[in-house]
């Protein structure tokens, strides 16, 4: 059984209108991240998961029960918020308990909760701290302690690290993995950061402009993108993207010129514009009479210990490659690369959609 | 600000001084001349170093029921600040939250409310309250007071509503709380400072006020105000006695200033400076 | 994104209902009462004369009274009287007490003391003062060598008597305002003045004052609505005399309506004060929302 799906999920402001159509499954004990630039639709669409935005149309189901009209309370779901929103006249216990009073366990079981929660959380001995004592790393942890206790169907996290310095940021990360491996709850997780959707996801959903670009796993996204949006928003540095002309069976701009890679077979029409994808670790230096060897300027170099960031320049465009550090060169000089042939990412370029398969 | 040399800071400090001298003074002649025996009261110059006497707060206390016309004013008072503070963070509550371009009108009209001059509203007042047979008593003035401390309350309430995030009310959504029990429990607890302040703002004005406690009430549910002021209208002025009614009176307000005065600049600009 | 959900918007008007009604019938009402008594004549003096519809015959009769007309021009002068003085004192005082010196918290706050006092306490304080013969004013006055003067009972004096006593009252409010606003500027300008050299007083007018306007406006609007009402101080000090010297509109309507009993023509004059009241606060909301969107 799903534990949430979305059908054709409207969200309306007046005329304007931020979502549209979404669909989406979600199924028990999956971490799904919603991922996508800032007004992309993610938070909103979490919201109304979480009830506090009324669904303008569609249907929203949690647990196989259409709750678009469900209030936020009767919904079984526990949030992660942004700023946290602990509330800062009560003490860590407070909250906890002050989340737990609604389901009216009794005190014996809340305070058993409460202790094994803040066990799990390593917040024993915070317990009688009001927030505005706490680090940032620890009001996280206490916000999704406050969550955790209520044993909800449904954790729902909105840009929880967005507030943590980038070293907490990674240790929280991983702590949320790990706790979800624990729990096995379903997740819906919303970031606009690539890392944390790619590390945590079991499945990724790229939204953009209200709409859903794709959905898939991290590997799916990052080897498979959909359109050229998904392609440059995956991975980092991000995709270098060539517009070309399909000519005769090849692909030819300024200064470069690619036989079209016979697994997309007759998709490439003669005369088609086409964009062309390759991620800078796919741009291998080679020597010059390598067969496809290009010549490119080298514009800018940047070193980062492993490997160099190598700024070239083939014709007229401008393409990102990623070199093991050894093989970096001067700006200025003229190298020569060549494009691993396999790792070619084809797209329509009036539709941004992806040529592959 | 740039450095001040030293003989910069003596004229400031005189300057100060100066204005401290003129501010004060009139409170200072309340006090003493409350304490001052008549035959010294208007002994030139004044006398500072004098044997007190108690002989007015005597008087003022078994001349007159001062004691019951003070109950009455507190009695008013009281009633009007919970009276107003009830229904006004009701309001400003609801003004705060809902985001819709009206509402900036609505709390305009409810502040215009409070700057209507009192005199232009008396007579009708007058007419009503002795229709309705609530001349004379305590709830013609808690209503009356209500005019003024309501938009008071309201305004003050909305900029301490409006500094609590809406976050941690989506959060008590989500735990399971509905909105009254939200606003009860999280937002009313943030906001405590705010309910603070309004009420002791109301409390001030209603015990101050004069006008409507003069036009509205008689020997029944006569204020501490209406009553010092009758010292004064008989034929001789007792002095003694309207010093140490005086004293009385603003005792509250003094209280108010020394204890709570980072709220004062909010509270009597409405919130306009903060 | 405001969590409103339609069912929150409807719960959020049932709060808000109970002020607005209470408002309308303690204050709406009790106006639309005003303008209903202002077109009868509604004289209690003549118990017998029955109570009909007279049509603008009040608004004539106030509108062509030199009395009243009168009583306008020095409810306009008190105002023009305590608001340039409070402006002036009030902002003097508060650049000396929001210099970074001791003692300077205490006499912010030790200043404020006035506002809080009834303001029929202030007329009674100041009436010790101004007492003929005996108030310690002129008493003071003499020390400075400045010959006595006849404060509340000469018709040249009683207007200034009142507005000294207003002005004791109320410049801690326009003091505190600005005070309050001096200390939330930036340093910056004045630092980069300094390194400029430019004098105090260009600093004071270039930079400071026109960052002051905003809330001196504010401030001043809302001493004029409030000195447009006064009448308690009026009442302890001069009930309006000596003659009419001091009787402004508060007064002229509560002469009207109690004093002749003459409620219909008091109900006309309040509403012609209510009008007044109006474009002022009008122009005050108009200068809020200005500087908002500025």
């Amino acid at each position: 059984m799903s534990a949430i799906t979305l059908h054709n999920v409207v969200k309306k402001y007046g005329a304007v209108q931020v979502v549209h159509g979404v669909d989406l499954d979600i199924a028990e004990g999956e971490f799904v991240v919603l991922l996508g630039p800032s007004g992309c639709g993610k938070t909103t669409t979490l919201r109304m998961v979480a009830g506090l935005e009324d669904v303008s149309g569609g249907t929203l189901s949690i647990g196989g029960q259409v709750v678009n009209d469900v209030a936020p309370k009767d919904r079984g779901v526990a949030m992660v918020f942004q700023n946290y929103a602990l509330y800062p006249h009560m003490s860590v216990r407070q909250n906890m308990e002050f989340a737990l009073r609604p389901m009216k366990l009794g005190k014996a079981e809340m305070d058993r909760r409460i202790a094994q929660t803040a066990g799990i959380l390593g917040l024993d001995a915070l317990l009688e701290r009001r927030p505005a004592q706490l680090s940032g790393g620890q009001r996280q942890r206490v916000a999704m302690g406050r969550a955790m206790v209520r044993t909800p169907k449904v954790f729902l996290f909105d840009e929880p690290l967005s507030n943590l310095d980038a070293k907490l940021r990674t240790q929280v990360r991983w702590e949320i993995g790990k706790l979800h491996q624990r729990l096995g709850t379903t997740v819906l997780y919303v970031t606009h950061d690539q890392v944390e959707a790619m590390t945590l996801a079991d499945k990724i959903v790229i939204m953009r402009d209200g709409h859903v670009e794709q959905v898939g796993t991290p590997e799916e996204v990052y080897a498979a993108p959909k359109s050229t949006f998904v392609a440059t928003f995956i991975g980092s540095p991000s995709m270098n993207m060539i517009e070309t002309r399909a000519t005769g069976g090849r692909l030819v701009a300024d200064g470069l010129s690619i036989p079209v890679p016979t697994r997309f077979g007759d998709r490439v029409k003669d005369g088609q514009e086409v964009t062309l994808g390759i991620r800078p670790i796919e741009i291998q230096r080679v020597a010059e009479n390598a067969p496809g060897a290009m010549a490119a300027r080298v514009e800018v170099t940047e070193y980062l210990g492993n490997e160099a960031l190598l700024d070239l320049r083939v014709g007229s465009h401008d393409l990102m490659a990623e070199v093991p550090a050894d093989q970096r060169a001067a700006p200025g000089e003229t190298v020569h690369v060549r494009l691993n042939e396999t790792a070619l990412h084809l797209f329509d370029t009036r539709s941004g959609r992806s040529l592959a398969q | 600000m740039n450095k001040l040399s030293t003989r910069q800071t003596i004229l400031i400090y005189l300057a100060l001084g100066v204005v401290l001298i003129v501010f004060l003074m009139p409170i200072y002649l309340i006090a003493s001349s409350s304490l001052k025996p008549s035959p010294i009261m208007f002994q030139k110059p004044p006398a500072f170093l004098f044997a007190p006497t108690f002989e007015h707060y005597q008087d003022l206390f078994a001349m007159r029921p001062f004691g019951k016309f003070i109950l009455n004013s507190l009695i008013v008072a009281l009633g009007s600040t919970a009276f107003s503070l009830t229904i006004g963070s009701l309001a400003a509550y609801a003004i705060s939250r809902i985001r819709h371009k009206r509402m900036n009108d609505v709390a305009f009209w409810i502040l215009s409310m409070r700057m209507f001059p009192p005199i232009a509203v008396v007579v009708p007042y007058y007419i009503i309250f002795k229709t309705a047979g609530l001349l004379d008593t305590p709830l013609a003035l808690i209503i009356v007071y209500s005019t003024a401390n309501i938009p008071l309350t309201v305004w003050l309430m909305k900029g301490f509503f409006d500094e609590v995030p809406i976050a941690l009310e989506e959060a008590a959504a989500v735990d399971g709380y509905g909105l009254l029990e939200t606003f009860l429990r999280v937002t009313l607890p943030l906001a405590a400072p705010g309910l603070a302040v309004s009420a002791v703002f109301c409390f001030i004005f209603s015990w101050n006020e004069f006008l409507f406690a003069l036009m509205l009430t008689g020997s029944e549910a006569q204020t501490a105000t209406v009553a010092v002021m009758s010292f004064w209208s008989s034929d001789a002025v007792q002095w003694g006695r309207i010093m140490a009614g005086s004293f009385i009176i603003l005792i509250p307000g003094v209280i108010f200033v020394l204890t709570c005065q980072r709220w004062l600049v909010r509270g009597l600009t409405m919130g306009s400076v903060k | 994104m405001a969590y409103i959900r339609k069912r929150n918007r409807r719960i959020f008007l049932i709060f808000l209902l109970p002020a607005i009604l209470v408002l309308f019938l303690t204050t709406i009402y009790p106006m639309i009462y005003a303008g209903y008594l202002s077109f009868r004549s509604y004289d209690l003096a003549k118990l017998f004369v029955p109570r009909v519809f007279v049509g603008w015959a009040n608004y004539r009769e106030i509108l062509s009274s030199s009395e009243f007309l009168h009583s306008l021009v020095v409810t306009f002068k008190l105002m023009a009287m305590t608001l340039s003085v409070q402006l002036v004192l009030g902002v003097g005082i508060a650049l000396l007490v929001v210099q970074k010196l001791p003692g300077m918290p205490l006499a912010r706050t030790l200043l404020m003391i006035p506002m809080m006092i009834s303001p029929v306490i202030v007329g009674l304080v100041w009436l010790f003062l101004y007492f003929p013969e005996l108030g310690y004013l002129n008493y003071f006055l003499s020390l400075a060598g400045i010959d006595a003067i006849p404060w509340i009972s000469s018709t040249n004096w009683a207007l200034w008597a009142i507005a000294i006593a207003d002005i004791w009252q109320w410049t801690p409010f326009v003091m505190m305002g600005t005070a309050a606003a001096l200390q939330s500027l930036s340093p910056e300008p004045y630092e980069a003045a300094m390194i400029d050299g430019n004098s105090r007083w260009d600093v004071f007018t270039r930079v400071t004052l026109p960052q002051l306007k905003p809330v001196l406006v504010s401030l001043m609007f809302l001493r004029a609505i409030d000195a447009f009402k006064i009448y308690d101080i009026i009442f302890v000090l001069t009930k309006g005399g000596p003659g009419d010297s001091t009787e402004v509109l508060s007064m002229f309507i509560y002469r009207q309506s109690f004093t002749f009993w003459r409620m219909g023509v008091g109900a006309a004059a309040s509403f012609v004060s209510l009008v007044i009241i109006v474009v002022l606060i009008t122009l005050f909301f108009k200068s809020l929302n200005r500087d908002q969107t500025a």
